[in-house]
């Protein structure tokens, strides 16, 4: 394959314009979907916690605490759920999914605090937690986490799609430029061959009958400015026909 | 009351609106009687319990010592003529089977009422159903566990409990270990709703005597011997207990007890019933010459006596009918590789169970029906069993005995322990 050193830069160019386009197309998905499912998650979660919340009234003031686990179990079995907890208004927990222990981190946090916060325990990911008070907080609260985790997992997933989309467009790409590049080299090549042999024949005559100068393109034209310039140093050979 | 199925409800409605007037009371109690579990040759009775995974042997043990008395009743003709029979399917000891075996049992089966479920989890899960299909008079018999949700509102209408409940057990426990100044107790339970119940038990039993708990770690449910608890031994060790209460499953109880001893946690540990002794007792025995050195430190709560005491007439039941019938879990439940024990608590449980509940079917007379079950479970009073506690049951009281017994291992079996404090002190 026979590209002009010319054309190497437009290959160059076209190789970083689709890197910056991979990149910060990435960097907008992994924005704008982290955003968007830390947001959904929140606001789950936060709808979750809250009818753990009421449902938990009931059980916490009349009913076996088993009952009050079972509840959480159950929820737990939703995808991206972590962990649960309840706590009462002393801070004791009276449920939770904990294994094999309640976490230091989350033993030595305030419980009462409801809103979204991180979390990150030693040597596990990172997790969002979120919660929701029972009875306006008089009867303790309930906390979710989220796992992270599954948000990374979503992002790798759309992104991962995204760069499969870019890739293939890209060696198509590639493809479709190294030929355009070769269709525009060809004539510059036979050009720069016709300039030569220009140069080497000392006059124009046997270069006026080359196919270059029947092309229309700016080759041609540059083929026939050539063959005149040659002309012009010879000027009884001039064949002002020839420049149309 | 027909079960709520399509074609039931169209037979009932269609038949029912035309027949209505004509019908006589008798000819009506006829077809329900079909349609609950009940023909002219048998009663069928519904069960979901683990028959496989890592606690199937609570399920198979319970089931061989209820088919053992079955058996015998069937030998003699049944109840009233009607042969006891029992349709089973394995949940695995996860809820969600249970829930979906129930169904079946309650819709497609359409058995005369459920018997012998094994668990919290599963139980807990199941309870809900029967309060929505509460007009079919439904009821579940003597499940094997002691969680608290089938004894009280709004499911203990639901369901009849013999056992003592775990809050009755974790109390006993308590109270011995205080008993004999062991005051820091920990707690190592499964993280659902058994172990939720257990450590409840355990809470306000301590709390009564002005104490806590001093740590607790948790297990998944479905660990096996396999299973290190080494993380959980090592939460509990920074808490310096001085006995530690299991709720758990044999294989979970086994690792966590081997792994304590081995990590130098060597204090009483206590077994609720349902851990299912002598599973665990194989499980800490087998294929260590080191075995005493763990069992030393077991003490296991039960709920019936012990099966060694032949002195006691339902043991001695349970001994003879056992040997005679040996019985093996039916059909595709059966489990090759799983070795049944002569005999265990879980068993003489079992067999306690379906003795009773054939006294109550007998008490339904020649025309049983859902809608009297109740009235017959009522008329159990200060009824002998022959396990040297007298049984009632009233609206009120819907968990027939309170008996407990404290075991430890002694020679690689279980005997009756009495003296806590010259073991334990």
């Amino acid at each position: 394959m026979n590209i002009q050193r010319l054309f190497q830069k437009t290959l160059f160019g076209i190789f970083l314009l689709f890197g910056v386009i991979a990149v910060s197309t990435s960097w907008v998905c992994i924005a704008t979907v982290d955003s968007q499912l830390s947001e959904e998650y929140v606001s789950n979660s936060k709808g979750i916690a809250k009818t753990i919340a009421d449902a938990s009234v009931d059980i916490i003031l009349n009913r076996d605490l088993s009952a009050l686990q079972s509840l959480i179990d159950q929820f737990l079995e939703i995808q991206g759920i972590n962990y649960i907890y309840i706590v009462n208004e002393n801070g004791e927990f009276l449920a939770h999914t904990f294994v094999p222990g309640i976490p230091e981190e989350i033993l030595s946090s305030d419980p009462s605090i409801t809103d979204g916060i991180e979390r990150s325990f030693s040597g596990a990911e990172n997790y969002i937690e979120v919660g929701s008070p029972i009875l306006a907080g008089v009867a303790g609260s309930v906390h979710i986490g989220m796992d992270k985790g599954l948000i990374s997992l979503k992002i790798q997933r759309a992104v991962g799609r995204q760069m499969y989309l870019i890739s293939s467009i890209f060696v198509v790409g590639i493809f479709a430029a190294i030929w355009l590049v070769n269709l525009a080299a060809k004539p510059v090549s036979a050009l720069l061959g016709y300039a030569v042999e220009l140069a080497k024949a000392g006059d124009g005559e046997q270069s006026a009958s080359n196919p270059l100068l029947e092309r229309d393109d700016e080759a041609g034209q540059l083929a026939r400015l050539f063959l005149y310039f040659a002309k012009i140093v010879d000027p009884d050979r001039v064949e002002p026909q020839a420049v149309k | 009351m027909p079960a709520l199925t399509r074609r039931n409800l169209l037979k009932t409605g269609i038949v029912g609106s035309l027949m209505l007037p004509f019908t006589t009371r008798f000819a009506f109690s006829q077809d329900s009687l079909v349609s609950q579990g009940v023909s002219d040759s048998q009663i069928v009775l519904g069960t979901s319990a683990a028959f496989s995974g890592p606690s199937r042997g609570l399920g198979i043990e319970l089931y061989r010592g209820a088919q053992a008395y079955f058996a015998h009743i069937n030998s003699q003709g049944g109840v009233r003529g009607r042969e006891v029979a029992l349709k089973l399917y394995d949940d695995g000891y996860q809820p969600v089977p249970s829930v979906q075996n129930t169904m079946k049992l309650l819709l497609e089966d359409q058995v005369f009422a459920l018997f012998g479920y094994v668990g919290t989890p599963t139980v807990t899960r199941v309870l809900p159903i029967l309060k929505k299909f509460q007009q079919e008079d439904i009821l579940l018999f003597f499940p094997f566990t002691g969680a608290q949700p089938q004894r009280e509102p709004p499911y203990g209408e639901f369901a009849f409990n013999l056992r003592a409940s775990y809050r009755e057990e974790t109390q006993g426990l308590v109270e011995n270990f205080l008993s004999i100044g062991r005051t820091r107790i920990a707690v190592f339970y499964q993280a659902d709703a058994y172990g939720r119940s257990g450590w409840a038990g355990v809470r306000k039993a301590l709390s009564a005597h002005g104490e806590n708990i001093v740590g607790e770690a948790t297990y998944k449910r479905g660990a096996r011997f396999s299973s290190s608890m080494r993380d959980q031994v090592e939460i509990l060790k920074k808490t310096n207990p001085q006995a530690v209460i299991c709720i758990g499953a044999y294989g979970a109880c086994a690792a966590f007890l081997r792994d304590a001893v081995d990590g130098g946690l060597e204090i009483p540990i206590a077994n609720l019933s349902f851990v299912g002794s002598e599973n665990l007792l194989q499980l800490i025995t087998e294929g260590t010459d080191a075995s005493d050195r763990y069992a030393r430190h077991l003490v296991n709560s039960q709920v019936v006596p012990s099966y060694e005491d032949e002195s006691i007439p339902v043991v001695k039941e349970y001994s003879e009918l056992m040997r005679r019938y040996d019985p093996t879990v039916p059909g595709d439940l059966y489990q090759a590789d799983y070795q049944p024990f002569e005999k265990s608590f879980v068993s003489l449980e079992g067999f306690v169970n379906a003795k009773l509940l054939v006294e109550i079917l007998n008490r339904l007379g020649d025309m049983p029906s859902r809608q009297r079950l109740e009235e017959a479970v009522f008329s159990i009073q200060d009824f002998d069993l022959g396990i040297g506690e007298l049984i009632s049951f009233s609206p009120e009281r819907r968990q027939g005995m309170r008996g407990l017994y404290y075991t430890v291992v002694d020679e690689g079996r279980f005997i009756p322990l009495y003296d806590w404090g010259a073991r334990f002190s």
